[in-house]
């Protein structure tokens, strides 16, 4: 005999189950005593539910009218909720808008200071600071008291210069990156949710 | 319920969505009962339920423009009417504890001497649906009492169908657990 189908029965009795599911139910059901109990005992509690009345209710009529004064004025105005659906598909978008702002900046910073240090601004770049050496200011101030030296001390400088530069950068991006794949993947989910219905019929 | 077709109800949606009270009032009027049904079986309270229905229409009302028609307006409404009656119970908390303590105090097994009045026993059954958790109760509601699908329950509660088809598992699980006295008596009453 195969597997029992109880978890299936509900659905079995609710009509809700299609293709092979259904087929695999029906057969076991006929072979199988505690299954055709338990699909009774399921019957039973559906036609014992049904002993419950409900109260007579309001005239519709009179019900509409009670409701009709207490509705506010004026006809039904733009909800939050169509704001918020408005916001939920600008959020792509403003992450976008984002990634090309802070990379153009970068982008143009990387311009001046390239072009700061071939000299093509000359004297006039003085306001531009001095960018090199305060990317190595630990390395520097741990070089001048003779704490690290030689090779030791070209690491950390680049590895400072790494730490302020390059880190920034990609936690940036990274987060980006990350925001935009839960967008997509809260999207997907509710895309999808429908989907589950599948799961009856196979 | 008075019926419409589907073609009347996107019309009356559509007026009413412009600030038609006419419309609206119609739409009150076909769904009315339906959604006093729902809020009555979530709560056991003839009052609460009268007051959520209409509470129910007034945030249709107000929340119509972003009711899509993709969905049948009876779905949009159930969930509204779920939600509202949930709110209600929260703030109304002796409803629900009462009907679950009395639930409690009487004996859900009756001996073969101890037969129940029609009355009695749909109290207790009542009893044992508002002792069901909220999410479940919802389910079983819109599944036993308004013959809803599976699809359109989830589209109503916005939830996925295989969360309704657990949490329909779970209530009638407690339900049956919980009434096997009556259902026994249930089960002699068919054989006899």
């Amino acid at each position: 005999m195969s597997k029992h189908v109880t978890e299936w029965l509900n659905a079995y009795l609710d009509g809700e189950l299609r293709g092979i599911r259904l087929h695999d139910v029906e057969a076991h059901l006929a072979e199988c005593q505690a299954c055709q109990e338990e699909l009774q005992s399921v019957q039973g509690l559906s036609a014992l539910l049904q002993k419950v009345p409900v109260p007579e209710f309001t005239s519709p009529e009179r019900f509409a009218a009670q409701v009709n004064l207490r509705l506010p004025h004026g006809p039904p105005a733009a909800t939050k909720s169509k704001a918020l659906e408005m916001g939920w598909w600008m959020i792509p978008v403003g992450l976008v808008a984002v990634w090309i702002f802070i990379s153009t900046a970068i982008m143009v910073s990387d311009m001046v200071s390239t072009a700061n240090e071939i000299g093509l601004f000359g004297r006039s770049s003085a306001w531009l600071g001095t960018g090199s050496s305060s990317e190595t200011y630990w390395a520097a101030t741990l070089g001048q008291f003779g704490i690290l030296s030689g090779n030791s001390l070209q690491w950390a400088e680049v590895t400072e210069a790494f730490t302020r530069n390059t880190v920034p950068q990609i936690t940036w991006q990274v987060s980006i990156a990350l925001l935009y794949l839960s967008w997509i993947a809260i999207w997907w989910a509710r895309h999808t949710r429908q989907g589950h219905g599948q799961l009856l019929e196979s | 319920m008075a019926t419409v077709s589907a073609a009347n109800e996107t019309e009356l949606v559509t007026r009413a969505q412009s600030g038609e009270r006419n419309a609206f009032s119609e739409l009150v009027r076909i769904h009315a009962q339906g959604v006093f049904n729902v809020i009555y079986r979530m709560c056991g309270d003839r009052q609460t339920a009268e007051d959520a229905t209409q509470e129910t229409f007034i945030q249709a009302w107000m929340h119509l423009l972003s009711y899509r028609p993709r969905t049948p307006l009876r779905n949009w409404l159930y969930r509204i009417a779920v939600n509202t009656a949930t709110d209600m119970l929260r703030k109304q908390k002796h409803i629900l504890p009462t009907a679950v303590e009395d639930f409690y105090l009487t004996d859900p097994r009756p001996g073969p001497e101890a037969l129940f009045s029609q009355r009695e026993q749909a109290a207790l059954i009542q009893k044992a649906i508002l002792s069901l958790p909220d999410a479940s109760r919802a389910v079983l509601v819109l599944r036993e009492y308004e013959g809803l699908s599976y699809h359109e329950i989830a589209d109503a509660l916005d939830i996925p169908v295989g969360t309704v088809m657990s949490r329909l598992n779970y209530a009638r699980s407690l339900l049956r657990n919980r009434l096997e006295g009556q259902l026994l008596l249930q089960v002699e009453a068919e054989n006899v």
